[in-house]
């Protein structure tokens, strides 16, 4: 068996390599590499300033690889875990290197979003169609220049939408998408980029998301001797969304060294909650309608290469209305109305030329009221004092300190401490205040990057990385007030990480080219380990590769973890600080872009984690060491991408990418009653971009010319084989399922 | 047995290339999903009478109610007794199980968010169900049934309950009537029906009241006030009702209420999560002080009090004749345990539940758990084993575990424990090991030599997927013999049953192995517990025997083997009874020469291939069962 399967795959890379023929893209040189010089430099200067760099998915990639949400596409990157209850409308959350999913913070052009209710993020409901970049750092964001609080989560997720990039002489951009797919998805998106001034200049983007959400899923079983058990079909239910988001930002360069912007977000959606499928019960009536809206703005300036600032600002407005008329279950319908006002100041003194050390300051304030509408309801007709609703109430102050050492690029080393403290107030006398004690919390991080002088460093980068971090993970309000469930005696949970990681990137040959142009969608894509923003050279008939390969191990311990447990009486639950985890994982990716003759290339992502996160919170429990629920030992995804560029420039491209998430536990206990099969989805795409005007060819690039208008197809088949499968045990998954999307760029 | 393969590596044969890639890249593959197994596990020798269900709840939403049954007349526990007796039920027993009870020749178990009463006979095998919307609990009278619902069949704008009336030969629902919030436990008293109203999904508007139904007109007569948030109602046997009220978890402190002609007669301020009441005795669990204490119903005297204070959540109750049945539900999402005393409080033995074990229902009457009472001639003979003589294994990675040696466990031992798995209609399995590993049973008669096939003998082989002439076999040789010095021991001239390869040129007659302690080095990561059989004093053994020719293929990176066609234990699935009979016409002695055997008193089975293959270890007969196809003929 084992030997069949060598045999087998060997077969198959060899059938993958004999693909290439068929079309490839290479970078487009001859168009547009220079974009506005303050924000060449600003971008440079934040890469320097990572000690460790982070996994990367850039807007060319974003759109070759299978992916509709965020969530989708940070499946691709390693010691994550997705947790997806499946559909269009789905809750999509991510779990990185088995902290937990409150550990990890997403920042949505730098700013955190938050959900004060219950600390997660629904990573489905993000489109990847207006966003540039997705970042994932483990540990931080290793740059000192930051606010207070980006030092406070395990892992963070930064999020960074489309900038506007304008040629000389260029005043306008605009792009119109439509979308089609399974599920009855229907995703127009439109947006634009204008510029007001030199420096002035001003986004827009709009979508609108809509799915029926109804699939076929399989279940089926079968009895120990092969015969069929049980085999049915059914219908997903309750399944739509309907979704609108509209965006819009101001940015102004107004110098060499500073710039302001302003940007302005709204998502409303409603949704059905299809929820779990279980022995006579296929449809659900849970429904729930939301609408978050945020106001961000930064400024952010430099002096004499001294001393640089950086203010945030965010008010964020977020409504949710839960309802359930399910006639089999008691009626609920819930409000909730959630505020959210944020200010940062964070500074940065560049000592000397090897020494930076910055201060920063948060400050936010949360409310959450929450209404229950029967209740109103209720109390109205028979006439009684309306009840007002629940309100909590939450202050946080982070105050953050850190230094950064750069021995000539040889050793860099950060040092940053964080102080925490959150309070958190209910409206009645009822429900209790709490008061903890500022918690510390320190970070180190360190590099060493033997060849960084070397006469080879730009063919060859060796870099051991290494980083110690503790951070808390705040209870929310739902851990604190919920009815049943609350406990405002709680703690913070306690993460502490250690992570050594080794790096090597090597190419072919020297072939420094200046940074692309970010509205040049064929710039090269791989985010090579070493995150020098560094493409091989495709012009002509040019061969050469790159290649970049990593390893982490890392040991991680959650203590105090806050679990729900129950109170003895009935099904009442309440939150306890109950539970220790034990996380040791080793992460690997390999990228490899190899570029061919006839201007094909071929690009390769590799990513494996291995986890092992076990309970050990207490001997005596059934589960104790026991691998921690939908944590698999072994996952990992595999991206070969074929791209092909014609004389005009037109660019074709193949996709082919899957993902492997091994068996897990549904439970703490480890046994054959929790026990969840591995899962895998084989996913292609098939893409062409034309250009519908042709460029004056050997135009200058500084010279004003005429745009080209970009013409883009692409479909997706995902779930390939139609595997039916669970990422959460009963919910089971699509199986396999078309996107097509069609794009003009102006 | 295949160790792994019959669970694990069931691959997708299909998509050879992918599978190919993932083995190389992950190891581990998606494979046919098997319905969940049934564990037995000897807990006690302290046996008792009747059988006792243990109903787990499960979580919410993760379709993990379970129903488990003690035997306990020998002392065995059986972890998904309902899936092993209904592995076709779509989804398995359900989403959050909240009662079950015996009524007749009936159980019937309520499963809350399956929306259903589960319908099965005394031995768990289904009959029926009744779909009601969140269903609570269960109470009988005469042919009728009836269920509280904390939701009536159209939806009431007060959020009030409901009771349901079921015929329980139809089992059509036949009436329904609203009561008060919530419903929880109910019971019937002569002609009125009592049913307390919790009101435990209004927090801070518990409802508080017991609703009085009158059954002939199937209507509230009245509500009786009791105390905040009733949950559960029994009666005595002065048919008096006691009532446990959780009060608010605040400032409403818990009580237990007692009931006479619909007034309330007594009043006991504690806690009360369960209450059990058998006898003249009622065990009141106090959930929050963790202890169970016992009063005589008569006078409401403590009988005595017993320390829980190793619980983590004391959660179901049950009296019998024999002891008290407490359980433990831990953390709720983990097994649960189940323990039995004596009412001297002297704990009896404990075992490993599902999750959440709250329900429990002892089932006593005439019902026969193994076998089938209305086919056998169980008048004169029982047509299964009754006797196992002799169990030799050769070394293998399920021997010591299949049946499962203990320190201090000898050859009689073993054989006790192989009559436990495979003797009477259990099921169990007993594996024979390495080559040449056997085992000698008998049954509560002589086999005939009758027309046809004889002696039907069960094993675990399958067919694979799609495929008619590959599976997993391992065949093992059938000897018989007589008593002939009417010592009752089977040390007697041994008759091979002549199968397919006797005379195939690659049988080996004179094949022989020796296995020794020395040799017992771990080879199956799955399988690390010794492979020597521990049981036996002397450090080596030798078999002796005939070995078959190999028939193992890789099909589709599945290993597989050519299925024979007769004459062989283990060879053929279960289901294809004359694939798995036996003629004893086809006996031969020594010399190959037919002899005719006009009945046998022993049967003995032999490994027959001696093969060993990655990842799956060796291939072992396994037996599960024999039947004498004469009885009853």
């Amino acid at each position: 068996m084992r030997i069949k399967g060598y045999i087998l795959a060997g077969l198959l890379c060899v059938c993958v390599t004999g693909m290439h023929a068929q079309d490839v893209a290479v970078p487009d040189t001859a168009d547009t590499r220079h974009r506005e010089m303050d924000e060449v430099t600003i971008t440079a200067r934040a890469l320097e300033k990572d000690v460790i760099v982070p996994q990367t998915l850039k807007a060319e990639e974003l759109e070759r690889l299978n992916a509709l949400s965020v969530a989708d596409a940070l499946r691709y990157f390693s010691g994550v875990q997705l947790k997806d209850y499946g559909g269009v409308g789905g809750i999509k959350t991510i779990n990185v290197r088995s902290m937990g999913s409150q550990h990890t913070a997403v920042y949505y052009n730098g700013v955190q979003l938050g959900n004060a209710q219950n600390g997660q993020v629904d990573l489905g409901r993000f489109s990847l169609d207006n966003m540039e970049e997705i970042q994932l750092y483990n540990g931080q964001k290793s740059d000192i220049f930051q606010s207070a609080r980006e030092f406070g989560a395990a892992g963070n997720v930064y999020l960074t939408t489309r900038k506007p990039y304008f040629r000389k002489g260029e005043k306008v951009h605009a792009h119109g998408q439509m979308r089609f797919g399974s599920f009855g998805l229907a995703n127009p998106n439109v947006g634009a980029d204008v510029r007001l001034t030199d420096g002035l200049s001003l986004t827009m983007d709009a979508e609108y998301v809509h799915a029926h959400g109804r699939y076929p899923f399989r279940y089926r079983r079968v009895l120990p001797t092969g015969e069929t058990a049980y085999d049915t079909t059914a219908i997903r239910q309750n399944g739509d969304v309907n979704a609108v988001r509209t965006e819009l930002g101001l940015h102004h360069y107004y110098s060499t060294t500073g710039f302001w912007r302003l940007h302005g977000y709204n998502y409303w959606s409603e949704r059905g909650i299809p929820g779990a499928i279980v022995n006579n019960v296929w449809r659900n009536g849970e429904r729930l309608r939301d609408r978050n809206s945020f106001v961000q703005g930064q400024w952010q300036d430099r002096w004499r290469n001294r001393w640089q600032t950086r203010v945030l600002v965010k008010y964020a407005n977020d409504y949710t209305h839960y309802w359930n008329y399910d006639d089999k279950l008691l009626p609920a319908d819930n409000e909730y109305l959630q505020q959210e006002v944020y200010l940062s100041l964070a500074n940065q003194v560049t000592i000397t030329k090897w020494w930076d050390v910055s201060v920063a300051y948060d400050y936010q304030y949360n409310s959450l009221a929450r209404e229950n509408l029967l209740l109103v309801e209720s109390q109205k007709t028979a006439s009684l004092k309306v009840e007002s609703p629940e309100r909590y109430y939450r202050h946080s102050h982070w105050l953050s300190a850190a230094t950064a050492i750069n021995v000539k690029d040889y050793l860099r080393m950060q040092a940053s401490v964080l102080m925490t403290a959150v309070n958190n107030k209910g409206q009645s006398d009822q429900v209790p205040s709490t008061k903890d004690k500022p918690k510390f919390t320190p970070g180190v991080f360190f590099s060493l990057r033997p060849f960084a002088h070397s006469s080879i460093r730009s063919l060859y980068d060796l870099s051991l990385n290494a980083f110690y971090k503790q951070s808390y993970r705040y209870p929310t309000f739902n851990d604190l007030y919920y009815t049943d469930m609350g406990n405002a005696n709680l703690r913070p949970e306690l993460a502490r990480q250690h992570s050594v990681e080794l790096a090597y990137r090597v190419e072919s040959q020297k072939s420094k080219v200046e940074s692309r142009v970010g509205y040049d969608r064929s710039a090269s894509g791989v985010g090579n380990a070493c995150g020098y923003d560094r493409s091989a050279s495709g012009v002509g008939n040019a061969c050469g590769y790159e290649l970049s390969v990593s390893a982490a191990y890392y040991y991680n311990r959650v203590t105090d973890k806050i679990i729900a447990y129950p109170k003895g009486q009935q099904f009442r639950w309440t939150m306890l600080n109950l539970g220790e985890v034990k996380i040791n994982g080793v992460d690997a990716k390999a990228d490899l872009s190899l570029y061919l003759p006839l201007q094909f290339v071929l690009r390769t992502r590799l990513n494996y984690t291995y986890q092992t996160a076990i309970d050990v919170t207490n001997p005596s429990d059934t589960y104790y060491r026991h691998q921690i629920p939908y944590i698999p030992r072994h996952s990992g995804s595999a991206v070969v991408g074929l791209e092909w560029t014609s004389r005009r420039g037109d660019h074709y491209g193949l996709n082919y990418s899957f993902i492997y998430v091994g068996e897990r536990y549904s439970q703490q206990e480890n046994t054959v009653y929790n026990y969840v099969q591995p899962w895998y989805t084989h996913d292609m795409s098939l893409y062409g971009e034309w250009a519908l005007s042709s460029q004056p060819s050997g135009a200058s690039e500084h010279s004003e010319k005429r745009q080209p208008v970009w013409l883009k197809a692409n479909i997706e088949i995902n779930n390939l084989l139609g595997q039916d499968y669970e990422v959460i045990q009963n919910y089971p998954m699509p199986k396999q399922n078309v996107r097509c999307t069609v794009a003009v760029r102006y | 047995m295949h160790s792994s393969s019959k669970i694990l590596n069931r691959v997708v044969g299909r998509w050879s290339l992918v599978v190919g890639l993932c083995v190389l890249l992950f190891s581990s593959c998606r494979t046919d999903e098997v319905v969940y197994p049934t564990i037995g596990t000897h807990v006690t020798d302290q046996v008792g009478t009747g059988g006792l269900y243990i109903l787990c709840e499960g979580n919410m939403g993760s379709n993990k109610a379970r129903l488990d049954y003690m035997n306990l007349r020998t002392g065995d526990y059986y972890t998904n007794w309902y899936g092993a007796q209904n592995p076709t039920q779509l989804k398995e027993l359900g989403d959050v199980g909240n009662d079950v009870q015996q009524y007749g020749g009936r159980l019937y178990a309520v499963i809350n968010c399956s929306h259903k009463v589960e319908v099965m006979d005394l031995r768990a095998r289904h009959i029926g169900q009744i779909d009601i919307p969140n269903c609570r609990y269960l109470a009988f009278h005469g042919d009728k049934l009836y269920v509280s619902a904390y939701v009536g069949s159209v939806a009431s704008p007060d959020l009030l309950g409901a009771v349901y009336e079921i015929d329980t030969a139809s089992l059509q629902i036949t009436r329904e009537v609203r009561v008060g919030h919530q419903p929880d436990e109910l019971q019937v008293v002569e002609d009125r029906l009592y049913v307390c109203n919790s009101g435990g999904y209004l927090t801070d508007r518990y409802d508080s009241t017991v609703s009085v139904i009158d059954l002939g007109s199937f209507t509230e007569l009245r509500k009786i006030p009791v105390g905040l948030n009733p949950t559960r109602l029994r009666v005595d046997r002065q048919q008096r009702m006691w009532v446990c009220c959780q009060g608010d978890y605040k400032q409403r402190k818990p009580e237990v209420v007692v009931l006479e002609n619909e007034q309330v007669v007594h009043h006991m301020e504690m806690p009360c999560a369960n209450i059990a009441i058998h006898g003249g005795t009622a065990a009141i669990l106090n959930g929050e002080d963790k202890e169970l204490v016992l009063y005589a119903t008569a006078d409401y005297s403590e009988q005595a009090r017993w320390s829980l204070a190793g619980y983590e959540h004391p959660y179901g109750l049950l009296l019998t004749d024999e002891g008290v049945y407490l359980t433990d539900a831990k953390n709720y999402v983990s097994s649960g345990v189940l323990h039995c005393y004596r009412y001297d409080g002297q704990e009896q033995w404990h075992t490993l539940t599902g999750d959440i074990p709250g329900h429990l229902c002892h089932v006593t009457g005439e019902y026969e758990l193994h076998g089938d009472t209305a086919q056998q001639d169980t008048a004169t003979h029982s047509p299964y084993i009754t006797r196992v003589y002799e169990y030799l294994p050769g070394m293998g990675q399920f021997v010591n575990v299949l049946p499962k040696y203990e320190e201090g466990d000898d050859r009689e031992a073993m054989c006790r424990k192989c009559e436990a798995a495979i003797a009477g209609n259990a099921g169990g399995v007993v594996s024979l090991g390495g080559w040449g590993g056997y085992i000698t049973f008998g049954f509560d008669h002589a086999v005939q030599n009758g027309e046809g096939r004889d002696l039907q003998i069960l094993g675990n082989a399958y067919r694979m997927t799609g495929s008619e002439i590959y599976g997993s076999s391992e065949p093992g040789i059938v000897l018989v013999s007589r008593d002939d010095n009417r010592n009752g021991l089977p040390d007697d001239t041994w008759y091979e049953l002549k199968g397919c390869l006797y005379a195939d040129p690659e049988t080996r007659h004179d094949y022989s192995r020796t296995y020794t302690r020395a040799g017992d080095t771990l080879q199956n990561p799955f399988h690390q517990q010794p492979y020597y059989p521990q049981w036996l004093t002397e450090d080596s053994y030798t078999l002796r025997g005939a070995l078959l020719p190999t028939q193992t293929e890789t099909i589709n990176g599945q290993v597989v083997q050519r299925i024979l066609d007769y004459g062989y234990a283990d060879n053929r699935p279960n289901t294809d009874t004359p694939g798995t009979s036996f003629d004893l016409s086809w006996a031969i002695d020594a010399n190959g020469n037919p002899i005719s055997l006009p009945y046998v008193d022993f049967v003995r089975v032999y490994t027959a291939v001696d093969e060993t293959h990655s990842p799956i270890g060796e291939l072992s007969t396994e037996i599960t069962g024999a039947v004498d196809l004469g009885v009853g003929r």
